[in-house]
């Protein structure tokens, strides 16, 4: 099964909602009310049927204002400095976000299936 | 003026239905319906079959941190605030409280356990929550606006009756005007059944058990087990005629006391038991010969049945009332019994209509006027009487509702 389907099952089964209401641009918290309890049964369910350990911060982005913060107080380049933290989003979806921040939590299910894809290439 | 709380809605899950009408209808019809579960072919359970919680709430994520018993306890919460008819929320104020049981569903909670290590990919991140008592209370608060005074009581087989006898002092000594009360339980599983079958109080004949399953027959032998959920909105009684609330019974007086004599066994003269139902009396302001109906507690184990015959015929000693138990048509549902039984209660009441105690053939106490064949005359007060684990006693007094009153 492919990442995307393995994720949205996922979704689906946790949030008690249809699959085919998900697609890569929902986001999770504004779109599907995700709240917290639901990021750490997220984190166990992918733990275990994708079989690698998720890091809670890299995959659900939580500590993106922290990230800011300290990107401007170090005077450092901001999308250089979240691509460090975030190594498997791309720069254009750093730019994307950076621009989004004004709207809300700003994960999406795409932001999901490029962390999973990227840990599963480096493993 | 003392303040008079009255019941304005119920919502039940039961194995004989999701309604009032629907439970006297197939008591009518004389069905019942049991099943020795797959595991175990030597016992006799009493299921809620095709139960779907979501059937009662709509989809909603955290479902999946309700055990089966809380599962029973939120869907027939839900189903008492529809049965109120409200046209939007008004529930901020009122206050929750609810009985409860153990999660005994040990095999299939902890499936992968070997030499003591549980954990495993299938459990939950917050599995706690299945444990937890008031999981059911948080999430029936949250589903239907609820903010007031809450209690989860875990009573043993007294807690929904005390949760409803709890509701019902808060709303009289004016604490709070309205309340959702009630209870919900399930120890069909094999972890539920397995502790009952090594407590021996389990209903073991070999034979047909829809014809021996018989409280207070002198060769009873234990209880079949069931399972489900009852819950009442409680008024003050002002409060339910502002509303135009439709106003199903006024309850009158609840009492409670503790054996302190064993951890499951009565003690046996019945004492404190007596203590807790004259309480419940004196609160009515009614005396034992005021009394039309006892729902009798009537597990059927040896042990109760002996205790609480002796009690019925000491405490009620000249209009004997009529003595019924309907753990023979339900099952006995632990935590919930009282409250499933109050439910079937208020349809008993409206229809002037008693069920029989099923297959009570020679009764173990001669001046009981125990119920033998189905009656369809009218009635006013009823005691509820619930005994549990650990020598919890209770008893709750209801009376039928006259508009004129």
């Amino acid at each position: 099964m492919d990442i995307l389907t393995t994720i949205k099952d996922h979704l689906a089964e946790i949030l008690d909602i249809e699959a085919e209401e998900i697609t890569l641009e929902t986001y999770l918290v504004r779109d599907l009310g995700v709240e917290s309890i639901d990021f750490l049964e997220l984190a166990v369910a992918f733990n275990s049927s994708l079989g690698i350990e998720i890091e809670d911060d890299e995959i659900f982005l939580a500590n993106l204002r922290l990230y800011l913060k300290e990107a401007k107080e170090g005077k450092s380049d901001i999308v250089s400095y979240l691509a460090q933290k975030y190594p498997s989003l791309a720069k254009e979806r750093l730019k994307q976000i950076l621009q989004d921040l004004d709207d809300g939590p700003v994960l999406k299910v795409k932001d999901l299936v490029s962390y999973v894809s990227f840990r599963c290439q480096e493993g | 003026m003392p303040r008079r709380v009255v019941i304005t809605s119920v919502g039940v899950v039961s194995s004989l239905g999701f309604s009032v009408d629907e439970i006297i209808s197939r008591l009518k019809q004389k069905e019942i319906y049991l099943q020795r579960p797959s595991f175990d072919q030597d016992v006799v359970t009493c299921p809620v079959p095709s139960f779907d919680i979501k059937a009662f709430t709509g989809r909603f994520k955290n479902a999946r941190y309700l055990n089966r018993g809380a599962q029973f306890c939120v869907a027939s919460a839900m189903a008492a605030i529809k049965d109120a008819g409200f046209d939007e929320k008004p529930l901020s104020e009122a206050g929750l409280f609810v009985g409860v049981g153990p999660n005994l569903d040990i095999s299939n909670e902890c499936p992968q356990t070997r030499s003591g290590k549980i954990d495993s990919n299938a459990l939950k991140a917050l599995w706690i929550l299945r444990f937890v008592p008031n999981t059911a209370a948080s999430i029936i608060s949250a589903l239907a606006g609820i903010h007031g005074e809450s209690l989860t009581l875990g009573t043993a087989c007294t807690a929904s009756l005390q949760a409803i006898g709890e509701a019902f002092r808060k709303i009289k000594d004016a604490y709070l005007d309205i309340a959702l009360a009630g209870g919900g339980d399930s120890r069909l599983s094999q972890g539920g059944i397995l502790a009952y079958r090594k407590a021996q109080a389990l209903f073991s004949a070999k034979g047909d058990p829809e014809r021996e399953y018989a409280p207070f027959d002198k060769n009873r032998n234990g209880f079949v087990p069931g399972e489900g959920g009852a819950f009442f909105l409680l008024e003050e009684l002002e409060h339910a005629r502002n509303r135009g609330a439709n106003i199903l019974v006024e309850i009158c007086g609840s009492g409670s006391s503790m054996d302190g004599h064993s951890m499951t066994a009565p003690e046996p003269y019945g004492k404190w038991p007596e203590a807790a139902v004259v309480a419940a009396l004196n609160e009515a302001q009614r005396s034992p010969d005021e009394i039309d109906v006892v729902s009798a507690h009537g597990t059927g184990t040896f042990l109760n049945d002996e205790m609480e015959a002796t009690l019925i015929d000491r405490l009620y000693t000249k209009n004997r009332p009529k003595v019924i138990a309907l753990k023979s048509w339900i099952g006995h549902i632990s935590a919930a019994c009282g409250a499933v039984e109050l439910a079937v209660l208020l349809g008993c009441l409206k229809e002037g209509y008693l069920p029989e105690i099923r297959n009570l053939k020679e009764a173990c106490h001669g001046r009981v006027n125990f119920v033998r064949q189905e009656t369809n005359d009218s009635f006013n007060t009823i005691i509820i009487e619930n005994f549990g684990f650990g020598g919890q006693n209770s008893a709750l007094v209801i009376r039928k509702w006259n508009k004129s009153q």
